[in-house]
């Protein structure tokens, strides 16, 4: 758990963050979303005390930090970036060890520790153990950074951006994977975005910033519903709002049992969501869809009406 | 350009040509009865009829052709034939040297001509201009001198004794293998002291902002002072100091001797190095720093284990400019009287004795290449796979 009492963060002149207060259950996905130069890095860096904070306090699990060593904090705390940092003179194997040999594990232990987390982060250990960060791909990089972040299996795991530098694919894919490992992992994760798609598809509750201040925080449906003014309105895209909560349902949820009708030819995959079932829709030009599991045997329909009506609920 | 017929290599073309013209018409050695009389200048041509040398001239002109449609295999014939070249020279000249000397001329002296230099010199250039071409390793390069050398060596010691540089060098060995050795030391010291003093004037500088504006100003006017003035503002402070203090002096501190060179030599070495030290520190990639902080590692961790070996390539590289340079500052300090290979070149220089100043010179410069050689290779070395 992270409690940020009325935190204050000046550089000369400017108020990086002016007040915030914000606690982050255990477990939970945070993702801090807004403008560049909103003071969202500067809260997260301040959490590891990267930078130190002026005003308020910052606890974890109940103490505050500044009552541990900073080395200390670190070593208990994730970090991962956006350029992902990795040491270039040492291999794959070595930067994700990183942390269990700073804390002095046993060798044997630390070995098994790095290949439980190529594993986990789907890299391959005998492929990439022995490579050099420059001869990955800008994905693989940012794999062996989370798997390093978690390498001494931290409780918190902070997050600056950490995919704003991959292509579209690659995003999508480390995103999709992140909440894999989420559901598995139950980290508390503070997660720094610019990308409002990014923050909706993965936050549990999402937290608005501008100009150094909260403006709203909550759940991605919430937020969707209710922004709390235009600026939060805007960042959540405006017009574009319907779209982005039917890209956050998925077809399994909205979809009927298989009626006594002829099935419809045009199939969706249940883990779908409302958006690419919509799509589907309009490119067809059809209002009924066959929703279809794994194996494409068909378990459901999903017509336009229904669709629709998912918004009302 | 159609596909196949690759663009003549022009670097490769006007070398061979020109080494071969150079060959067949300028002088390739000279001979004289002893030190003082002038040479008799002879071109290859002269030697046996001109036929070892129109042998010779084959494979230059053989490069020279593939060179106008380069492709993999002819520049590997063509490496060979340059290899072959370099190493069959000493082998025509201790030919050369039989014949033209003869048996009543016991003290006769054979000089190296212009060709001959020429023609070593263009050699070189096109075995650096192939190794680049055909992507070869250090190593390789290395191993391709190898037959060279021992083609030189043998021809040294067993054949080629009236040659001039070698008789200076035979009345003068144990002066110039304590020529050398002063070289090196004086060499050794400054680029091992300006390392010591660049390192704690670097960490000095990243304290303190002043102290790096302040030493970077000092250091940029030292370099701007001709060596020989440097010299010449040491001798009156290092003479006071000679003569004041009976212990400074009989160290052989006082205005001329090892101590000015040696402080003049710091004096320049430390630009170079102090610079590279800085910007090697300086150029690491602030996210590496900062992941490094952020995972848990202390101060000095990221130093020494983070910061450091990042640096370590292009501070070699700044010891390596440093070094190449301070091989060829020596050789002036000889001036004032400190010794080194610079003695020879301006001994011979006043008794106009071109030989004697070869001596000097032709070891300068195989020290500095070295030398180079040695600090590339170790900066190589140092790049493991990722920090390029």
């Amino acid at each position: 758990m992270i409690e940020l009492f009325d935190v204050t963060k000046r550089f000369g002149d400017e108020t990086a963050v002016d007040g915030i207060t914000l606690r982050i259950e255990k477990g939970e996905l945070c993702v801090l979303v807004g403008t560049s130069g909103c003071g969202k890095s500067t809260t997260l860096r301040m959490v590891n005390r990267l930078i130190e904070h002026d005003g308020g306090e910052i606890h974890l699990d109940g103490q505050p930090v500044r009552s541990f060593d900073e080395v200390t904090l670190r070593r208990r705390i994730g970090y991962v970036i956006q350029s992902t940092g990795l040491f270039p003179h040492w291999t794959v194997a070595r930067n994700i060890g990183l942390v269990p040999r700073l804390l002095k594990w046993p060798r044997a232990r630390v070995r098994e520790r790095v290949e439980e987390l190529m594993r986990l982060l789907g890299l391959p250990v005998a492929e990439f153990a022995d490579k050099y960060p420059r001869q990955l791909s800008g994905g693989q990089a940012q794999r062996v950074g989370v798997a390093r972040a978690l390498a001494a299996d931290p409780d918190i795991l902070l997050m600056d951006e950490p995919f704003g530098a991959l292509d579209p694919i690659t995003r999508e894919t480390l995103q999709h994977e992140l909440r894999e490992l989420q559901a598995r992992l139950h980290k508390t994760i503070v997660f720094v975005t610019h990308d409002m798609d990014e923050a909706l598809s993965l936050a549990d509750r999402l937290v608005v910033m501008h100009q150094g201040r909260i403006v709203q925080q909550g759940g991605p449906i919430e937020l969707l519903h209710d922004p709390a003014n235009a600026f939060v309105e805007s960042l959540l895209g405006g017009m574009d709002r319907g779209l982005k909560e039917a890209a956050l349902i998925k077809v399994g949820e909205r979809m009927l049992p298989l009626g006594p009708r002829l099935l419809a030819s045009e199939r969706i995959a249940y883990g779908a969501s409302l958006s690419q079932a919509l799509s589907v829709m309009l490119w067809h030009q059809v209002d009924r869809l066959t929703v279809v599991d794994e194996e494409d045997i068909p378990i459901g329909e999903l017509s336009l009406r229904r669709l629709l009506g998912a918004r009302a609920s | 350009m159609a596909e196949g017929r690759p663009p003549p290599n022009w670097v490769l073309l006007s070398l061979m040509l020109g080494a071969a013209a150079a060959w067949l018409t300028l002088d390739a050695v000279s001979v004289a009865a002893n030190r003082i009389v002038p040479g008799t200048p002879h071109s290859a041509l002269d030697v046996m009829n001109g036929w070892p040398a129109l042998l010779l001239a084959v494979p230059m002109l053989a490069v020279a052709f593939l060179a106008w449609r380069p492709h993999d295999k002819g520049l590997r014939l063509s490496l060979a034939a340059v290899v072959a070249l370099l190493t069959l020279l000493p082998l025509w000249l201790s030919a050369a040297t039989s014949v033209l000397v003869t048996s009543d001329m016991p003290q006769a002296r054979v000089a190296i001509g212009a060709s001959l230099w020429l023609l070593l010199f263009l050699l070189l250039l096109a075995l650096i201009e192939l190794r680049t071409r055909l992507g070869l390793s250090r190593a390789t390069a290395w191993l391709l001198l190898i037959p060279v050398v021992a083609g030189w060596w043998v021809a040294l010691s067993l054949w080629l004794e009236p040659l001039a540089l070698l008789r200076e060098y035979q009345a003068r060995s144990d002066q110039f293998i304590g020529a050398l050795g002063t070289h090196l030391m004086l060499v050794g010291a400054a680029v091992a002291a300006s390392l010591i003093l660049a390192v704690l004037l670097v960490l000095a500088m990243r304290r303190h902002a002043g102290v790096r504006r302040v030493g970077f100003g000092v250091l940029n006017f030292l370099q701007t002072i001709p060596s020989l003035a440097l010299f010449g503002l040491l001798l009156a402070p290092l003479a006071w100091l000679g003569a004041r203090f009976d212990w400074l002096a009989s160290i052989g501190v006082g205005g001329i001797g090892w101590a000015p060179a040696f402080l003049a030599l710091l004096g320049y070495s430390l630009l170079p190095m102090v610079r590279n030290i800085h910007v090697a520190l300086e150029e690491v990639d602030p996210a590496v720093i900062e992941s490094a902080h952020g995972m848990g590692m202390s101060r000095r961790q990221v130093f020494l284990q983070v910061r450091l070996p990042l640096a370590l390539p292009v501070v070699l590289e700044g010891l390596r400019i440093t070094t190449v340079q301070a091989i060829g500052l020596t050789a002036v300090a000889a001036l004032i009287g400190a010794g080194g290979l610079g003695t020879f070149i301006f001994q011979g220089l006043g008794q106009a004795a071109m030989d004697m100043v070869l001596l000097g010179a032709l070891p300068i410069i195989a020290l500095a290449l070295l030398a180079d050689a040695l600090f590339g290779s170790l900066s190589e070395c140092l790049r493991p796979g990722g920090a390029a």
